[in-house]
């Protein structure tokens, strides 16, 4: 009893031990799937992709942030928001491994997971996308190395090793292209992979991919934007510049206009004339089963909401209202991925001779499905939580690291405004 | 400043030609066709007269047991597609095996492929089981192994033999027009089509006659020949898969 009594329960520990016990029931889960296979999902042959690939997508998308700000910063010359990219380049290192880690679950094969990377088909999207998910966790593993050069212990126990990866950051900027070229890719390309399917009318069309990347950017800024102030309200291990952080949100309240706009133009456009399996698919998105999640989950809280609160300056500046449009526009984007990938699926068009029926089919993820992901997005709370107060992410008071005046190109960049 | 400037450089030089190695290995390797093409010795297709089908499920159950497939897998389906002036109509549908495969398109590891002949072939040692083949296909020919396949063929022996190793659960499995049989058969000196042992188990097992195999690029073989003849349609022709199996529409066959 007393030693009970003696171990204090902080909000911290209570916290990390919340998230334990939900990561242990995941890992409890995803080993139950490797021993016994994927008959444990409820995923069919009509519906091969459920939980899981809304996960992945999701998790990928809200990592934009990372070369979106990246690329600001470096690339654009907006140094200002260095700290909020080294925010987001640890989200980003969290969202892809939290990606990969459902992948592996999701595939029939997990030992085979390298065969993308050694059999090459160029005209496959999902190669494209698996090989750039690769090369781009590379990227942000070594964007990521000064921040782990900020772990205490490291610090003290192998200086010299702290020290080369704190050097890493030399690199940034070029590390900034590259990662922007291939976020560009397989950003959009996600969307393509859904895109190319011709025989799933309501997939096939161009747009998916653009509206992919647009609301990643968003998503990806946003959840960057909403992580570092929850900190900052949570811990006093995590400082903000809040006046940066408007700036950025109000930016995303731009972005969502241009999102809002193109999902205009490519909803209207497969309209108008009747294409099987096209028309009943946008039917049950605007008023079947996911009626409530597109006009509520995608449409009003995902978009319009958000976009009247970031773009208003009075309720942009109160933290409440600033912080739940942020989390709006993260919601938003996980409710598109998960719609965009079952709807195409629910429809199962008929290629019997004179028979355009439509047949509908439905999912919902087992229970094992659902534990496995939570596991997975505990893991990357966890994580985050972890970075902020052992590696110091969010923190706008940090000298900026100073590779700026070691860039030999820097007299080429234009003169950043408002400096 | 110097320093890390030479650092840089030689970084990227490498990043450089490492990334250019591997892809010009990657070209140099490539040796599979990218297209179904017409470009074999040989060009396999299967007619199915709808005429002649009964619906008796026999190819289905002969297609189990000689590629060993679990029960709850089916390569090949027959299904009902409701009645001609008060006759039951089916479908029996394998795999189309595509002149344009979207599922050889869409496979991230080449797991699907061309072979020469045309048929769309299947590498089980490849496959990741990432099942974007089975979301890609607009014929549902394809199956993933939920679980593992263990314990006897019900379809065994009373169907045929299993002549091709099971598929381990995890991956993707598809109608083979039983390559394994034609293969052989070819080697043996049989004409596949014509002999039994070299033509596809369903296609032997049909006790109508609904199911003729034979080479399109053969201009006397029996397809080429029931082709020139008869109206003839093939499955969603507006996607331009160019399938492989042509059906023989009730009303415009040789027996109506």
């Amino acid at each position: 009893m007393k030693k009970i009594a003696k171990l204090k329960l902080t909000p911290w520990m209570a916290w990390v031990g919340l998230l334990v016990t939900v990561i242990a029931a995941g890992v409890a889960a995803g080993l139950m799937v490797f021993v016994k296979g994927l008959s444990l999902t409820n995923l069919t042959d009509m519906v091969p992709w459920g939980l899981w690939i809304t996960i992945d997508l999701s998790s990928i998308a809200i990592s934009a942030g990372a070369f979106s700000l990246c690329a600001a910063v470096y690339l654009l010359g907006l140094k200002r928001y260095q700290p909020l990219a080294r925010t987001a380049t640890f989200i980003g290192l969290i969202g892809y491994t939290m990606a990969l880690l459902t992948l592996l679950m999701d595939i029939g094969r997990p030992d085979r997971f390298w065969h993308a990377v050694v059999y090459w088909n160029r005209h496959s999207l999902l190669w494209e996308v698996t090989m750039c998910v690769t090369l781009y966790l590379a990227v942000l593993a070594l964007e990521a190395m000064p921040i782990f050069a900020q772990f205490e212990w490291l610090r003290t126990r192998l200086p010299r090793l702290a020290a080369r990866m704190e050097r890493v950051h030399h690199y940034a900027p070029y590390l900034a292209i590259v990662g922007l070229g291939l976020s560009m890719l397989h950003q959009s390309s996600l969307g393509a992979v859904y895109g190319v399917l011709k025989s799933r009318p309501l997939w096939y069309r161009p747009d998916i991919s653009i509206l992919f990347i647009v609301s990643a950017v968003a998503g990806g800024m946003a959840l960057t934007v909403f992580a570092s102030m929850l900190s900052a309200r949570i811990t006093r291990r995590a400082n903000i510049d809040d006046g940066l952080l408007e700036r950025v949100a109000y930016f995303i309240g731009w972005i969502l206009v241009g999102y809002l706009y193109f999902r205009f133009w490519d909803a209207l456009s497969m309209t108008y004339t009747y294409e099987p399996g096209r028309t009943e698919g946008l039917r049950m998105l605007t008023s079947g089963p996911f009626a409530f999640n597109f006009w509520i989950g995608e449409m009003l809280l995902g978009a319009v909401v958000p976009i009247l609160l970031l773009l208003r300056r009075r309720t942009r500046q109160v933290p409440f209202w600033r912080m739940l449009a942020l989390l709006l526009v993260v919601g938003g984007v996980v409710a598109y991925r998960w719609d965009t990938n079952l709807s195409g699926q629910l429809i199962v068009l008929s290629y019997l001779p004179g028979e355009p029926a439509v047949a509908y089919t439905h999912y919902v993820p087992s229970l094992i499905e659902f534990a496995s992901g939570a596991g997975v997005v505990a893991y990357g709370l966890l994580a985050f939580s972890l970075g902020v107060r052992y590696l110091g992410v969010v923190n706008h008071e940090a000298a900026a690291e100073e590779h700026f005046e070691e860039m030999p190109a820097r007299e080429a960049l234009p003169a950043p405004t408002g400096d | 400043m110097s320093e890390t400037n030479l650092n840089r450089r030689d970084f990227l030089k490498l990043a450089g030609v490492s990334v250019a190695a591997i892809g010009g290995l990657q070209i140099y390797r490539r040796a599979e066709a990218s297209s179904g093409g017409p470009e074999g010795e040989h060009q396999w297709a299967m007619v199915v007269d709808q005429s002649r089908c009964t619906g008796c499920d026999y190819c289905t159950l002969a297609c189990r047991a000689h590629n060993d497939i679990n029960p709850e897998i089916s390569w090949n389906q027959v299904i009902e597609t409701g009645a001609i002036s008060g006759k039951q109509v089916y479908l029996a549908r394998p795999c189309m095996h595509c002149e344009h495969a979207p599922c050889v398109d869409v496979c991230p590891v080449q797991a699907s492929t061309y072979r020469p002949d045309g048929i769309v072939q299947m590498d089980y040692d490849r496959c990741i089981g990432c099942r974007y083949c089975e979301v890609a296909c607009p014929y549902g020919a394809r199956s993933f192994n939920w679980e593992a396949f263990t314990g006897r063929n019900p379809a065994v022996p009373q169907w045929g033999q299993p002549e091709v190793a099971r598929r381990p659960r995890g991956v993707v499995e598809k109608c083979s027009f039983c390559s394994q049989r034609i293969d052989r058969g070819l080697a043996l000196g049989l004409t596949p089509g014509i002999d039994p042992d070299a033509t596809p188990a369903c296609v032997v097992r049909c006790p109508t006659g609904a199911r003729i195999f034979g080479d399109l690029k053969d201009p006397e073989s029996n397809v080429s020949q029931l082709l020139r003849g008869h109206a003839s349609f093939r499955l969603r022709e507006d996607l331009g898969t160019r399938p492989r199996v042509y059906y023989l529409p009730p009303n415009g066959s040789p027996e109506a």
